[in-house]
């Protein structure tokens, strides 16, 4: 910890944005690639589960993961600079 | 006094000019799609289709000409979010992913999913870790940053001489994915084809670096998307009626798998990663499209796919993007845009593959021989489909149909019986986006060679700066296009290759650079040197994705890479506890998401004290480490 409390929080929350969004990306991917078999006995759209998840569904959850981080962080970003401020 | 960046505006009229390169294309598609109708030749039609967009590239890299360094570097950072969401896209996906990865779907169908996986992951990984504050550092490439980040001239320089293999491989592999497209729809020879490339990459970024590396790269993102757009989508209407590719090749599968078993394709079992890649010779398809992991293994997949991930997340062609936009949330928003069009791009590639694969299976190995279509002969001229019945059976198995890998997506239109301008137009787009992604490559090694190791080697700066980027990307696209002409390069494997190499370099070390603010310039060289020479020796034992006669496959051993390089990176570091002072405010400065980047406010000191001592020779803060 330093002697800038807001500073310390917005690192603190900016860690842990990055973590919990690249675990959850790279869980949902290593999740998918085990069960891909087991899941190509149902379907989607005409496609096998499974293979639907790789070709598509995980790119979805990419994208929407992507810019609700950027979201994310732009309002962690702001929050810094009104605390900053204020301080 | 320079303007802040954050202050920076982008020229207001960007979308009219984008919107009239469009409407150009677009129009020029019609025409010759009507001169096809009225009786114009095939090599009018090819020649028009492909030299009329690259002087129009030619044309906006004279428009976005600069003399001024900070255009030159950073495109004067006020190049909107989504302008640079063009070209990154573009820069990752390339003429290989257009024509590579395409190619790789057809042959490994479920399998080949973990490159296109591992692109777009390692894009948000690079969007999440890495963009933001290579943003706020402001350097005008990545050796600069890591030399600046910890004081070092040595990282610098070491920085630039192992940037080399994975952007120059890249490079290489652009080049020669431009070179095919043009050999087979201009009368050039590949020679020719290479040198006039190498010429053409080279003029568009000398005149105007990384801002005519942008505004050209975003008006071949364009033409490359549009081309793919009309190809793919007409044939989606043609097989399903439905005007959306990637919804509708779903419904083929059937199809498809009755298909491959009346042509004999028979489920495989895993033999080893590289033997699994498919090469450039013409080869026959002998894995059914939906089996999972039949060509390689499960873990195989997952490693193929983190390596490819890490690779993209640390790709310096990429990263050196970093620094083009007015603020450090444009430049997050701009690697979304990116992500989101390369996610695009990776979801139309399996519709692609399976359309080419489902018409050439039925209009070849499942007809008699003697019934085969006539534009097979002309595909067998160019060495891209090559069949016989070798059995004499009076049929052609999917044994005897050999198909080039690179020419998957060239031959589609064709064998769908469309109109010669949607071939010509799928051409278009391969070199144009294999030429945005070449100009992005030779951009970050000329600028690279001369930033960090001829500004750093020769203290009196006898070249300006601008003229030493110059000469350093002329004889970089020189080397580059003699490489070519001299060596066999198989694109997939050298790009796989590069962007292994990148992983296992580059991601420790800027991992530890970024987010632990204890790493000293001990543990960067570390991190750097080690990843760097687990590649060296792989390649050197197992010959990279050439070879697999090694249990070291290149995935694992730049996984290998990136792990030794962390522990190697905090060892060297937890012993040599050198952290100065200046490099820890550096840090903190990197994570501060407000003001201007700390690059310009070293530039813009620097100036200050200029101009209060005249006399003095002053040297920028920054570029004195």
């Amino acid at each position: 910890m330093t002697d800038h409390p807001a500073r310390d929080r917005h690192q603190l929350r900016t860690l842990i944005l990055a973590v919990a969004i690249l675990s959850t990306v790279l869980l949902a991917v290593f999740l998918t690639v085990t069960t891909a078999t087991w899941l190509n006995q149902y379907g989607f759209l005409h496609f096998p589960l499974g293979f639907y998840l790789l070709a598509q569904g995980l790119f979805i959850l990419i994208v929407v993961a992507t810019f609700w981080f950027v979201r994310i962080q732009d309002r962690l970003d702001e929050a810094r600079a009104e605390n900053e401020e204020i301080g | 006094m320079s303007v802040p960046s954050r202050l920076r505006t982008a020229n207001p009229h960007l979308g009219a000019y984008y919107g009239i390169v469009t409407s150009a294309f677009v129009s020029l598609i019609l025409l010759l799609a009507m001169f096809e109708q009225l009786g114009a030749s095939q090599t009018v039609l090819s020649e028009t289709m492909l030299l009329a967009p690259l002087a129009l590239y030619l044309l906006i890299a004279i428009g976005s000409r600069t003399l001024e360094v900070e255009d030159f570097f950073c495109s004067g950072r006020r190049v909107p979010p989504i302008f640079n969401g063009f070209v990154l896209a573009a820069t990752a996906v390339g003429g290989v992913g257009v024509l590579v990865y395409t190619g790789t779907v057809f042959f490994l169908g479920f399998d080949a999913l973990a490159i296109g996986l591992g692109w777009t992951t390692g894009m948000l990984i690079g969007g999440v870790l890495f963009v933001p504050y290579l943003r706020k550092a402001g350097s005008y490439t990545l050796p600069t940053f890591l030399g600046h980040r910890f004081r070092s001239r040595i990282v610098r320089m070491t920085a630039s001489v192992v940037q080399l293999p994975p952007t120059a491989l890249l490079l290489a592999a652009e080049m020669k994915i431009a070179a095919l497209i043009a050999v087979l729809f201009l009368p050039v020879s590949f020679s020719l084809a290479v040198v006039t490339i190498a010429a053409f990459i080279g003029v568009t970024v000398i005149l105007g670096g990384m801002r005519s590396v942008t505004w050209t790269g975003s008006a071949e993102f364009l033409v490359g998307a549009i081309g793919l757009a009309v190809v793919v989508t007409t044939v989606s209407i043609v097989l399903t009626n439905i005007p959306a590719p990637q919804l509708t090749y779903g419904e083929m599968f059937s199809s498809l798998h009755d298909a491959e078993i009346t042509a004999g394709v028979t489920p495989v079992q895993p033999d080893g990663l590289a033997a699994a890649l498919p090469g450039p010779a013409p080869m026959a398809n002998g894995k059914p499209f939906l089996e999972p992991f039949g060509s390689m293994s499960e873990v195989d997949f997952a490693t193929l796919f983190l390596c490819l991930a890490l690779g993209t997340a640390a790709l310096p062609s990429l990263l050196t993007r970093s620094g083009v936009t007015s603020s450090i949330s444009d430049q997050r928003r701009s690697t979304a845009w990116g992500l989101l069009l390369v996610a695009l791009f990776v979801m139309t590639a399996p519709a692609i593959a399976v359309f080419a694969k489902l018409i050439l299976f039925k209009d070849i190995a499942t007809v008699p021989a003697s019934h085969l279509p006539a534009w097979l002969s002309e595909f067998g001229a160019q060495h891209l489909i090559q069949t016989g019945d070798a059995n004499g059976d009076g049929a052609i198995g999917a044994r005897e149909l050999f198909i080039a890998r690179d020419g998957i997506t060239l031959v589609l239109p064709t064998a769908a019986e469309l109109p010669y301008v949607l071939s010509a137009l799928m051409a278009t787009a391969g070199i144009a986006i294999a030429l945005a992604a070449a100009t992005s490559h030779l951009f970050t090694l000329g600028a690279s060679l001369a930033e960090d190791l001829y500004r750093v080697l020769d203290r009196r700066q006898t070249l300006p700066r601008l003229v030493a980027a110059w000469a350093a990307i002329a004889a970089t696209a020189l080397a580059a296009a003699v490489f070519l002409v001299i060596a066999e390069v198989d694109p997939l494997r050298v790009a796989l290759s590069a962007l292994a190499f990148a992983a296992s370099t580059f991601f420790s070390t800027l991992l530890l650079a970024i987010w632990w603010p204890r790493c000293t310039v001990q543990g960067a060289l570390a991190a750097m040197g080690t990843g760097f020479a687990v590649m060296v020796l792989e390649v050197a034992i197992g010959g990279g994705f050439a070879a697999g006669q090694t249990a070291l496959t290149t995935p694992v051993a730049s996984l290998a890479g990136v792990g030794l390089g962390l522990v190697a990176g905090v060892a060297a570091s937890l012993y040599w506890r050198t952290s100065s002072k200046a490099e820890e405010t550096y840090c903190v400065e990197m994570r501060n998401p407000d003001g201007d980047a700390i690059y310009d406010r070293a530039q813009q000191r620097a100036a200050a004290t200029a101009l209060v001592a005249p006399t003095a020779h002053a040297v920028p803060a920054a570029s004195a480490s």
